[in-house]
Formats: C-alpha cells, sequence, structure tokens
C-alpha cells in the first residue's frame, strides 16, 4: 500500500531511493509510480537531495570493452520509438519507454514455461517502467498466448490489468484480454496482431477493461516479443 | 546546439540531445559520466565484472528511456545516479538470493572513515552536509550506509550491531529530520 498521508509518503520514498526496502516493496512502488504524481515528486526529492553522497564512491575506470558492448546492444535492438511512434503523444504511455531487452531472463523463462511438444516461437518478458525487475512473463506460439504474473501481482482495488498488443509498426494497441485476477491469461490461438512479433503492454483499466477499446489507464508493465527460436 | 560543439554539452543538455537520438552524445555522456557511474555500481555490487554490466544497462536504458527524463526533474546527474543504483540494488538483490551469505565479497567491511569528513570534501557547499551534521550519528551512519553501499535494513542492523527494529526507525527518523531540515 502506498500510503497518501505526506509524511509517510515522503518516508518511504526516501527509503526506496535509499535502496534499504526488499524487493516486493520496490516492485510496488515502481508500478505505482506511473500513477501517483505525489510519489514520483517525493522520490525525485530525494535522489536529488542525497546525489551529493554518491561522489563518497570514488570514480573507477569501466574495463576497456565497455562503450563498445553498449554500442552493440544499442545497434541490435530495434529503437523503441520506432516501434511505437505514437507512445510519445499519449501521456500515460510515456511510462511505457522502458522496454528492456533481458535476453538472458527470457531464455530463462522461456525454458520454464515451453510446453514440451510445440513450443512457442516468441517470449516476452514485462517490466514495470524504470526497473527491469521482470513482473510477467508471456509465451506465443502456434499453441496460442499464455501471459502469467511471476510475483503476485494485483490491479489496484476496483480495476483490472488489461493485456494489449502493438505489432511492429502499428499505430494503436489492440485489445486482447482483462486478465483475471489469477495473475493468468490464456488464447487458445495466436492473435493475428503478434504474428510477426510487436510489444506487450498491460494497462490498468475499469473493471471489465477499457470502456474505449484504447487503453485509458496508466501502461504499467511492457515489453518486446522476441523470437524464440 | 548548432555553435556549442559536443564536447562542451552538460550531462542535461546531451541526454535532451539524446532524446532526440543522437547517438554521439551517448557517446560523450558515457565519455563524462562512465567513471564516475561505475564507481557508484562498483561500490554497491563489489564485483568488476557486475558493476560493468550495470553500466552497460544504465547507458542501454538511457538511450532508450531518455525521453522518460521529464520536465519534473532538474539533475540529469542525478537522474543518472539513480538509474545507476537501482539496477546494482537490483543486481545485489538477486546476488544475495543466490548466494545468501556464501560470497566472501558479501562479507567485506567497507573502509568507514569519518563520515562528514569525507561528505565535507565531496559536497562543501551542500545543504545536505550541514543537515546530516545535525543527525545522531547513527541516523546519519544508516543514511549514508545505505545510500553509498547499498546496504539492507538487516545489513544495517549486522554492520552496526543493533537489532533490526532499532535499524528500521533510525533510517524512518533519520530521513525525517533530513527532509524537514532540506525543504526550503
Amino acid at each position: 500500500m502506498i500510503p497518501d498521508d505526506p509524511e509517510e509518503l515522503n518516508a518511504l520514498a526516501g527509503e526506496y531511493v535509499l535502496g534499504v526496502l526488499d524487493g516486493a516493496q520496490t516492485s510496488e512502488i515502481a508500478s505505482a509510480l506511473p500513477n501517483n504524481a505525489a510519489l514520483r515528486r517525493a522520490i525525485i526529492f530525494w535522489e536529488e537531495r542525497l546525489h551529493p553522497l554518491a561522489a563518497l564512491a570514488p570514480p573507477v575506470d569501466p574495463p576497456a570493452e565497455t562503450w563498445q558492448r553498449i554500442a552493440e546492444r544499442i545497434d541490435s535492438a530495434e529503437p523503441a520509438a520506432m516501434v511505437l511512434p505514437f507512445w510519445n503523444r499519449a501521456a500515460p504511455w510515456r511510462w511505457a519507454w522502458a522496454v528492456s531487452t533481458a535476453l538472458a531472463a527470457c531464455l530463462a523463462l522461456y525454458i520454464a514455461f515451453a510446453p514440451a511438444a510445440r513450443g512457442p516461437s516468441f517470449v516476452a518478458v514485462l517490466h514495470p517502467p524504470q526497473t527491469e525487475q521482470a513482473a510477467w512473463v508471456a509465451t506465443a506460439g502456434d499453441n496460442g498466448l499464455l501471459v502469467r504474473a511471476i510475483a503476485t501481482a494485483a490491479a489496484p482495488n476496483d480495476r483490472d490489468f488489461e493485456l494489449w498488443a502493438i505489432a511492429p509498426n502499428a499505430s494503436r494497441p489492440q485489445a486482447l484480454g482483462v486478465i483475471p485476477p489469477s495473475g493468468s491469461l490464456e488464447l487458445g490461438a495466436l492473435p493475428a496482431v503478434i504474428r510477426q512479433g510487436g510489444t506487450l503492454a498491460i494497462s490498468i483499466e475499469p473493471k471489465g477493461g477499457s470502456p474505449t477499446g484504447q487503453p485509458t489507464g496508466p501502461v504499467v508493465f511492457s515489453g518486446p516479443l522476441v523470437a524464440a527460436r | 546546439m548548432a555553435e556549442a560543439t559536443i564536447a562542451e554539452l552538460s550531462a542535461r543538455e546531451l541526454v535532451e540531445a539524446i532524446r532526440e537520438g543522437d547517438r554521439a552524445s551517448l557517446q560523450r555522456l558515457y565519455a563524462l559520466e562512465a567513471r564516475r557511474l561505475y564507481g557508484i555500481a562498483l561500490r554497491i555490487v563489489r564485483r568488476p565484472d557486475m558493476a560493468a554490466d550495470v553500466v552497460q544497462d544504465v547507458f542501454v536504458q538511457v538511450w532508450r528511456n531518455a525521453r522518460t527524463f521529464a520536465a519534473e526533474r532538474g539533475d540529469a546527474q542525478a537522474w543518472l545516479t539513480g538509474i545507476t543504483r537501482y539496477r546494482a540494488l537490483d543486481v545485489l538483490r538477486k546476488r544475495r538470493r543466490e548466494v545468501l551469505s556464501d560470497d566472501p565479497a558479501l562479507g567485506d567491511t567497507a573502509e568507514e572513515p569519518d563520515v562528514i569528513e569525507r561528505i565535507e570534501q565531496a559536497a562543501a557547499q551542500s545543504a545536505l552536509r550541514k543537515c546530516l551534521d545535525e543527525l545522531a550519528e547513527r541516523e546519519r551512519r544508516c543514511l549514508v550506509l545505505a545510500f553509498v553501499d547499498g546496504l539492507s535494513h538487516s545489513e544495517l542492523a549486522q554492520r552496526l550491531g543493533a537489532p533490526l527494529g532499532s535499524v528500521k526507525s533510525w533510517v524512518r527518523r533519520g530521513l525525517l529530520l533530513l527532509r524537514r531540515c532540506l525543504e526550503p
């Protein structure tokens, strides 16, 4: 629970910035961020005020090949800006830019979740913005689409999580369905919209799903579909 | 940025150029900030290979997420510090789960000279220094050890030889007093 009381909120934000909270509390705050401007402000306050303390860690030369590795990773990944041009314009979508390429995590999870027979041809790991901590995993292929929460995930009171797909180069997301409280959504057939890959995203919507057919709430998790074979 | 050469740009101006997809600005930002950020990550994860991975992730994330450097922020360096620390703390949490306390590196006691003196060198003009000075020593040590070394509540308790509950309330109290002192 993110407190409303300003003093409590500030203390919690400070603990988050210090890094003393455990993984579950940290994830909870990260997923609340898109929706909570007071929380964002409190965190930015601490990040900016405590920043001088970082000078206590002496600068050290990173290994020589580090920049090369960064350049390679940037070149090998499709820039998010090209996949999702419209996210930039709709404010709630801005937080969804944190599309991550946790390829190692993808592969580990793919092995863990892949059915024995005809495996999926895509996997996706969905993260909250601002952190690469995996929150949902999706597998998609001939058997259909399966999305599961990795940790226990609950939508805020009186709200539902809704799953969306954005095809490569598409300008609008397509609704795939409201995720049941069990935290697992299964579709029997592979939605045409992601036959060529694309991006999955989860937004917070009114109970029963978005009334407009387009996301109305913030995108709290997203991740690219990566070809698994 | 027609007139200024790219070498003269500040971290903030570079982030703004990266937002527009300027790759050269990212490389310049790396040249400007990588040593500092690697030092921060190394201090938290304590392993050069892991710290290098953190720095890689940070710059890839900056490239993709420069747009989330929102107008509500003023300080690009603080933003970069934050991304680096959160990433390093993520790595540290994962490692804690995987290796528990078997890793000898986790047992290292980081040198901890007089904190105030070192903050004085690092941030002579900072309001933070003055405000930290007003805290009780145990509160100050909790905040500094958590921020700089990435210690969790239970690691703070171990380091300070104090009960977990006391450490939690020192952190809270330290934050509350600090906030009151820092707020304009």
